[in-house]
């Protein structure tokens, strides 16, 4: 608790001081009766002034919540003395507003315990602490500040909002282990693959007595067997483009979180590896565990810079399962990342890139030299993404404001076309 | 309230005003800069400036105690209060119903109080006792030992 004089103090002492002398030395009693008032108060007012004995508590409604949601605060403050105004700043970090007013103004008797709520609303993502509160109480006469700083934070997890896919991207390769995707092999399943002659050992139930009929001998059915996938999110975190309060960054772990819900949903192994100036990373599992240690990664992504050479071989072998799709989600910045998915592909990796476009946050400049280097740059780009495409990795530019399964649909129709080649 | 303040000596004073009318415009001139400003120097200067003014009227005026003196050192405060109140920090804050009513009643009770104290102070001026040097010393050192407990009690604490 710091306690500062307000400038009120300091000239009501120069006043006082100036009447009393110039009563003494115009000898004019008068002049110390207009002085007097300001004395007393002062001393009054001094003496009057305690300080503030203030604390509370803070409770948050719930420690995690999705993006765009709101989060109740409740706070009991409690005063051992009586504060006559009383200024209380809830310091929230950025990302998160105050849905209730903020900064408050209120008295507090003493031994008085006053509850307070505040509605929060979580606009950004992150890892947030919530409950730094700024006091400022002022003595009845307004002589003195006392300001006090409360740290009562919580944690509070603001997790993405993600977007309804309707269709995920299917990999080339499934695991052994059940799950909703349909491998090309065949096997005991549900879903209908393709129809053979007979053979002794299928069971009855698999003709197919319409092909049978038609042939004049039996047929079978065959199926696909509902496999698992690995999936691993690669994000890149070596470089992000910002610009009116949202990054390259926030849309790559938007997009993150969407494909990590949708995938596990899907009964997939899902992985996680951030690339970047740290590197982090998660082993490839399933179920809801795995769902939020993925979700509270994802709240760690930051942008370090970095200026040291990384590659993937700096990764654990486990972290990159083989025969996994490799969802690459990067702004195509820094050469490091774009040297890192090259080498993922020249492994044999699954690999399909969603650009996040750092297009939208660097526009160009007015000058004509400006519009030049933003041209080349741009030509720079498309370059880039021809030197996947000669490679066989479907690489989708992916702009503010479009839906994902818009650009999961590039990948596919991609696919569609292009054969898989291994050496 | 400071108009008045600068007003009242030239509407009582029946000699040159030029003097008068110098102070009373420089204090009332000083207020506003001061509030417009947000400067708090300039406000303590300009009530200084007005009390000024009534310094130089008491000493070309009569020797009788002016009867009038508790109604200008509650006027003077109300001023001052006013004044340092205008100045405080804007903070768009959420305030309690009542809040700005019970600080103006708190004004306004200390400014009686205030006139109250000058009443005491001019009666007791008023009183037959006879000066002398002694009376002279005591009030000097009575008026420094205000200030320095005013001071004492205003020392500030940093953290």
């Amino acid at each position: 608790m710091t306690r500062a004089a307000t400038p009120k103090l300091g000239a009501y002492a120069a006043l006082a001081g100036a009447g009393l002398l110039a009563a003494l030395i115009l000898g004019r009693p008068e002049l110390a009766a207009l002085a007097a008032p300001f004395a007393t108060l002062l001393v009054v007012g001094l003496s009057l002034a305690e300080t503030p004995g203030l604390s509370g508590v803070l409770e948050l409604d719930t420690d995690r919540q999705v993006q765009g949601e709101s989060v109740e605060l409740e706070l009991e403050l409690r005063s051992e003395t009586p504060v006559a105004r009383l200024e209380l700043l809830l310091d929230l970090p950025e990302g998160l507003v105050a849905e209730t007013p903020n900064p408050q103004l209120l008295r507090l008797h003493a031994g008085e315990r006053r509850e307070l709520q505040h509605v929060i609303r979580c606009e950004r993502w992150g890892a947030h602490l919530v409950g730094e509160l700024v006091l400022r109480a002022h003595d009845p006469l307004g002589l003195l500040i006392f300001e006090q700083t409360l740290d009562l934070r919580q944690p509070l997890k603001v997790y993405p909002r993600g977007e309804t896919l309707q269709k995920l991207l299917r990999p080339l390769e499934t695991q052994a282990f059940a799950g909703n995707q349909l491998p090309r092999t065949h096997g005991e399943g549900i879903e209908f693959a393709d129809l053979r002659p007979f053979v002794p050992g299928d069971r009855v139930r698999r003709v197919n007595w319409r092909a049978t009929a038609r042939r004049g001998e039996p047929w079978v059915n065959e199926t696909h067997p509902e496999r698992n996938a690995d999936v691993v999110i690669f994000l890149d975190t070596f470089a992000e483009a910002r610009g009116r309060g949202e990054s390259t960054l926030d849309h790559a772990v938007h997009a993150a979180a969407t494909l990590a819900v949708h995938y596990m949903r899907e009964k997939d192994r899902v992985g996680l590896v951030a690339f970047g100036g740290v590197l982090n990373w998660l082993t490839a599992s399933s179920g809801i565990g795995q769902l939020y240690r993925v979700l509270d990664s994802l709240l760690d992504a930051e942008i370090f810079l970095s200026y040291a050479w990384k590659g993937v071989d700096l990764l654990p072998m486990r972290t990159l399962p083989p025969q996994s799709l490799v969802l690459a989600l990067t702004p195509l910045l820094d050469e490091r990342s774009v040297r890192a998915l090259l080498d993922l592909r020249a492994r044999g990796f699954d690999l399909a890139v969603i650009e996040i476009s750092p297009v939208p946050f660097a526009p160009p400049g007015e000058q004509e030299l400006d519009d030049l280097a933003h041209r080349l740059w741009l030509l720079r780009r498309d370059a880039l993404r021809s030197r996947y495409l000669r490679l066989g990795v479907p690489v989708v530019e992916w702009r503010e404001g479009e839906p994902l399964q818009a650009a999961l649909e590039e990948v596919r129709t991609f696919r569609r076309h292009a054969r898989v080649t291994r050496a | 309230m400071a108009a008045w303040l600068a007003a009242s000596p030239l509407v009582r004073d029946s000699g040159d005003h030029g003097l008068l009318l110098l102070l009373g415009l420089g204090g009332v001139l000083a207020l506003c800069v001061g509030l417009a400003a947000r400067w708090s120097a300039a406000l303590a200067f300009g009530v200084g400036l007005l009390g000024a003014e009534q310094a130089v009227w008491l000493a070309r005026g009569p020797d009788a105690l002016d009867p009038w003196t508790p109604l200008y050192a509650g006027a003077f405060l109300l001023v001052a209060e006013l004044a340092w109140w205008s100045l405080e920090q804007r903070v768009p804050a959420w305030a309690e119903r009542g809040m700005a009513l019970r600080r103006l009643v708190t004004v306004l009770f200390a400014c009686t109080g205030g006139c109250v104290i000058a009443a005491l102070v001019v009666i007791a001026a008023g009183l037959p006792i006879h000066g002398g040097f002694g009376l002279e010393l005591a009030g000097v050192l009575a008026a420094t030992a205000a200030l320095a407990v005013v001071a004492a009690v205003a020392r500030t604490h940093v953290r």
